[in-house]
């Protein structure tokens, strides 16, 4: 657990992050540095958008599944690790 | 006595009389809502008789038109009476009567033949008729007593006239009327309801809809009316086919049922329910995928940062990010900058430092055999007085920023190899003479995995290389087997081998010390009386890359002795040229013959193995010239370190003078340097834990075959001397 928590700070702090969101299943945040409105915000979008990307990938190869999906935008990328039981999103601004 | 006649009455509405040549006696005609509803019944209850016995009986026995008599044996006519006779208008009806009383009315009217029998003879009395006053009730009720004794039904009894009547009847029924067609004529009644119950639907007045729905209910009463004749409306029957069913087997899987109960507890529960909910966020963070998601965003974010630098060490071209925002003040820098260096320099790239190893000194630096991107650096300082402990990181390319493998070792260690046969094996030689075998394969597991403290014929003074060598080749002609080799200050070149107890070592040489050749006779002596002593350390040692039997080893006096695997008593060949101790050796990895050597004697030399001189030497800095590296993409390029700078040799240009030296920064010494097979990099460690990743630009590095070349070099040095 000490690891896991080291790694998330670590991942904090490095260059350009903006915030780090862990949502479960049902699409609650359950730890997230950012504020609260932007974090449901976050939630509530990328869910959709996973659940969208998932289906896209199964579809054409059934055996096949989503593991990881990165959003460039112009001004940030937003970094997900999707799981059954939960969401990983990282917002990061690389060129800061 | 009106002539009466089985009377088939047409309805007050639609029915057509059907008997023809029959008198027909018009009855008065009544309303008769309910006398219809009382002749269906009759009908009803006439036909349930008619069941009972045989209608043809019945027929005969009934009409009294039918010709048929029936005499007994004295010729009276005991012709059954029938059992009714339709009079017009005043022939009450026992059934009338029962049915009266269950309906009200009292009206009714003469009729209404609704048979449908369709005989030559006159239909059935089932249509029967019923008389409308009840006052004869009474003599019919006798009369039927008399006639139809049998019968358990209440039929209409024939009143007692009848029997004229029937006298009458019979004489005029003939026999062309049996011949007669007779048409019957069935007809179907109006519907009558029997039963009306308004809808009982209460619908309070202050509903708001009340008017809607009444409005509603008139439109479908309308509309109920309008659909009678209306075009609209068409009346079609259908018939669906109906498939023959098939019958079909099928099995499934029991469904499993399994009870659970659960108890929903208190608002004090509820409220430690939702401190369990967060505790649930811990659970799925010490998951295994959590950790590996973890460790895949990290090195996302960090390739996001580091990519240019990655994609220049894997010599990939760098596309600039369109979105970045960098100001154009720092490019116009970039470019001056390249501009002015056309000449060989080291280009840094990025540097491997944490938290974690700040300030320590790098002691050993090497790749894993098998992935080109993991990279094991060993830390510690070497004090002999104090025993520190020190630290092992294996660092991956993808994560410059954090080492993915941290071990800690009780002492400082010295040496590291990567296992070829198992790559996720590292051997580790230490300052106290340990040797130790980790694993680096899982986060989690037991690192290291065998030891050497326990065996008895440990070195117990610095192990200073640890080589993994390809030994013998099995019978079955599979991988070689490895066997880790390791060089001490001892004196002793020990190989070792893994079982099942731990580590064990052979012997594979000692080294002895050879002062001077003068000297030899009087220190044979003393060697086999003290064999301990008589030993020199050995400093470092190389494997030849084709014949892994042979190898060179580099001793604290200078010598480089050439010895071999199968025999442990015996050098094969000595080289003398150093007269400090000789800190790197290294074989050629293009020119099989060519090794290079470097000594506290701040000289770098060339050998070829035939000849005991060396070919070439190298000077540049009055300084003990600490390591010394080929690079494996040039035949010609070596890297040496010599404390305070890096330097890069390139033959075919100088050689003379290094090509490129790069100074490190003040206060930090340069410990350790190594190249990475592939790329134009170098890695240099340093003494404040940063290894620095270097790219040689600008190298002028020729197309042609790489041995050729350094042959070629080696054969002028050569010829200069001859």
């Amino acid at each position: 657990m000490a690891e896991v928590e080291e790694t998330l700070k670590r991942i904090q702090s490095q260059n350009g992050v903006q915030g780090i969101i862990i949502v479960n299943t049902e699409g609650i945040p359950i730890k997230t540095t950012l504020d609260n409105a932007s974090t449901v915000q976050y939630a509530g979008l990328i869910h959709q958008l996973v659940m969208k990307a998932r289906s896209t990938v199964r579809d054409i190869d059934p055996q096949n599944d989503l593991t990881f999906l990165r959003v460039r935008s112009k001004k940030n990328e937003i970094m997900i690790a999707p799981d059954k039981d939960y969401f990983l999103i990282v917002i990061q601004n690389p060129s800061d | 006595m009106k002539k009466s006649s089985l009377v088939f009455n047409s309805s007050s509405r639609a029915m057509n009389t059907s008997v023809a040549g029959h008198q027909v006696s018009q009855s008065s005609r009544h309303k008769w809502n309910f006398a219809g509803s009382q002749t269906r019944r009759n009908s009803i209850l006439v036909g349930g008789s008619n069941r009972k016995r045989n209608i043809l009986d019945r027929n005969a026995n009934q009409a009294p038109r039918k010709p048929v008599r029936v005499l007994d044996n004295d010729g009276n006519d005991v012709t059954p009476l029938p059992l009714y006779h339709a009079e017009p208008g005043d022939m009450p009806s026992k059934p009338g009567r029962f049915l009266d009383e269950i309906f009200s009315s009292s009206e009714s009217d003469q009729l209404k033949s609704t048979s449908s029998f369709n005989m030559r003879s006159f239909g059935s009395f089932l249509g029967s008729s019923l008389p409308s006053s009840l006052s004869t009730t009474a003599s019919m009720t006798k009369g039927t007593e008399d006639s139809v004794p049998k019968l358990d039904i209440p039929i209409i009894p024939p009143p007692p006239c009848g029997q004229r009547k029937r006298d009458n009847v019979k004489q005029h029924v003939t026999e062309e009327m049996l011949d007669d067609v007779v048409d019957v004529c069935l007809t179907e009644t109006d519907t009558i309801s029997l039963f009306d119950l308004p809808p009982l639907i209460f619908m309070s007045e202050d509903a708001d809809d009340t008017k809607a729905i009444k409005e509603r209910n008139l439109q479908y009463a309308e509309l109920c009316k309008n659909r009678t004749g209306n075009d609209k409306y068409v009346e079609r029957s259908m018939q669906t086919f109906s498939g023959a069913p098939k019958e079909k087997q099928i099995q499934t899987d029991k469904i499993v049922m399994v009870d659970e109960g659960s108890t929903i507890g208190s608002l004090l529960e509820m409220e430690t329910c939702s401190l369990n909910a967060e505790s649930n966020p811990e659970l799925i963070m010490l998951t295994e995928s959590f950790q590996h998601s973890l460790l895949v965003m990290e090195r996302s974010i960090v390739a996001n940062l580091f990519q240019p630098k990655l994609a220049a060490y894997r010599q990939l071209p760098i596309i600039k990010d369109p979105d970045s925002t960098v100001k154009p003040e720092t490019e116009e820098k970039s470019e001056e900058g390249e501009e002015s260096s056309s000449s060989p320099t080291l280009e840094r790239l990025w540097a491997f430092s944490c938290e974690l190893t700040r300030g320590w000194n790098i002691t050993c630096m090497v790749w894993n055999k098998e992935n080109p991107d993991l990279l094991a650096v060993a830390y510690g300082d070497c004090d002999s007085t104090n025993q520190k402990p020190s630290l092992i990181c294996c660092w991956s390319l993808k994560n410059p920023t954090w080492p993915e493998r941290v071990f800690h070792c009780h002492s400082c260690v010295t040496s590291l190899d990567f296992s070829a046969n198992n790559p996720s094996q590292l051997a580790v030689g230490m300052y106290d003479g340990t040797i130790a075998i980790y694993t680096v394969q899982s986060r989690n597991n037991i690192h290291c995995i065998a030891n050497s403290s326990e065996c008895s014929k440990r070195h117990l003074k610095p192990v200073w290389q640890v080589n993994w060598s390809k030994q013998e080749i099995t019978l079955s002609g599979e991988d070689r087997v490895e066997a880790l080799v390791a060089v001490s200050a001892d004196g002793r070149i020990t190989k070792w081998l893994l079982c099942s107890n731990g580590l064990e070592c052979i012997d594979l040489m000692k080294l002895k010390k050879t002062k001077n050749s003068k000297k030899k006779a009087v220190e044979s002596k003393k060697k086999t009386e003290h064999m301990g002593s008589a030993l020199t350390p050995g400093l470092c040692m190389d494997f030849h890359p084709t014949d892994s039997s042979v190898y060179l080893v580099g001793t604290w006096e200078g010598l480089i002795q050439k010895c071999s695997v199968a025999n442990c008593h015996n050098v094969l060949e000595t080289y003398q040229n150093h007269f400090c101790p000789v800190n790197s050796i290294e074989w050629s990895p293009f020119s099989p013959d060519v090794f290079l050597s470097c000594s506290s004697d701040w000289t770098i030399q060339l050998w070829k193995q035939e000849c005991l001189t060396p070919v070439l030497s190298f000077t540049s800095a009055q300084r003990a010239v600490y390591a010394v590296r080929w690079s494996p993409n040039w035949s010609t390029i070596f890297a040496a370190i010599n404390g305070l700078q890096v330097e890069i040799w390139d033959l075919n240009l100088s050689i003379l003078h290094p090509t490129i030296v790069h100074q490190a920064a003040p206060g930090v010494t340069v410990t350790s340097v190594l190249f990475s097979r592939g790329t134009d990099c170098v890695l240099v460690g340093d003494s404040e834990g940063q290894v620095t990743v270097y790219q040689l630009k600008n190298l002028s590095v020729g197309q042609g075959k790489q041995v050729d070349s350094l042959e070629d070099i080696i054969g002028s040095a050569v010829s200069r001397y001859l």
